[in-house]
């Protein structure tokens, strides 16, 4: 059981149970819901879920309903000020929409980024790693 | 309700298990265990670019390379209703054996053979082990 001890710090998310969270997991997705319960690992359930994706400006919800997620996964997990929230000057627009936007943009940093490395190479340079590639 | 318990209560219920890979699993959970592990039957499996499909009878997923669980709005109900009738349960079961603590297994039971005519029916419950302990969420 020692070797569980470094987990305890989840004790500290009792102040977010029955609150509206926002979630980043390792994979980059960010998650807004209400946050429900969670075990000494960080496993945690949440309600009302919705995945948001960004773009530039614009966002869009894609529902999910109730998650339950591997502690593990997670990389921040943050109370969203109800008041603030609704201060973002951000526009929301369809699933659809926000994804092909989404798509053309990958396609072109790809495209942008095999470049880039290929003359980086050549100057004897070794290619990084992107966003989020360090969780 | 903790996490787990509510995946013990969607046994039989469907759902959708990603993994870390991005693969996702969609069927119906069989059983699990606080490790996570879990099987499901008839289940459709999607590669993480969601451009491939397998279909499954059963798998065995190991815990820790599970993602997270997408689970249908209506188990979350009827796992709360489930988990209130067992709590009224065992309370009306606790006051008619012998009145409060010291109940036969199901509370704060631990060790030792049932006790059966114990004369006064106080102290530390004596029936089997049971699942005693913590909160009982």
């Amino acid at each position: 059981m020692e070797a569980l001890i470094p987990f305890t710090t989840s004790g500290s998310l009792v102040d977010l149970v029955d609150k509206k969270v926002l979630v980043i997991l390792r994979d980059g997705r960010k998650i807004i819901g209400v946050f429900r319960s969670y075990d000494q690992f960080a496993n945690f359930l949440m309600e009302s879920v919705v995945e948001r994706l960004y773009h530039k400006m614009e966002y869009a919800d894609r529902d999910i309903g109730i998650l339950l997620v591997r502690g593990e996964n997670v990389v921040a997990v943050g109370e969203i000020d109800l008041i603030a929230e609704d201060l973002i000057p951000l526009r929301e627009i369809s699933v659809e929409n926000i994804m092909t936007r989404i798509t053309e943009d990958n396609t072109k940093r790809d495209k942008d980024q095999i470049i880039k490395e290929n003359v980086l190479r050549e100057y004897g340079f070794v290619s990084e790693g992107r966003e989020g590639d360090a969780y | 309700m903790l996490p787990l318990t509510l995946l013990n209560a969607a046994q039989g219920k469907p759902m959708l298990v990603e993994l870390k890979n991005g693969v996702t699993f969609n069927g119906h959970l069989v059983e699990c265990d606080n490790f996570m592990n879990v099987t499901l039957r008839e289940v459709y499996q999607t590669s993480a670019d969601g451009e491939r499909f397998w279909k499954m009878k059963e798998v065995f997923i190991k815990g820790n390379i599970i993602k997270y669980f997408r689970i249908a709005d209506a188990i979350l109900d009827s796992a709360f209703e489930q988990q209130e009738k067992n709590r009224a349960a065992a309370k009306t079961r606790g006051q008619s054996a012998r009145g409060g603590r010291g109940g036969p297994a199901q509370r704060g039971a631990r060790g030792g053979p049932p006790a059966r005519g114990t004369p006064s029916g106080r102290g530390r419950g004596t029936g089997p082990p049971g699942r005693a302990r913590g909160r009982g969420q």
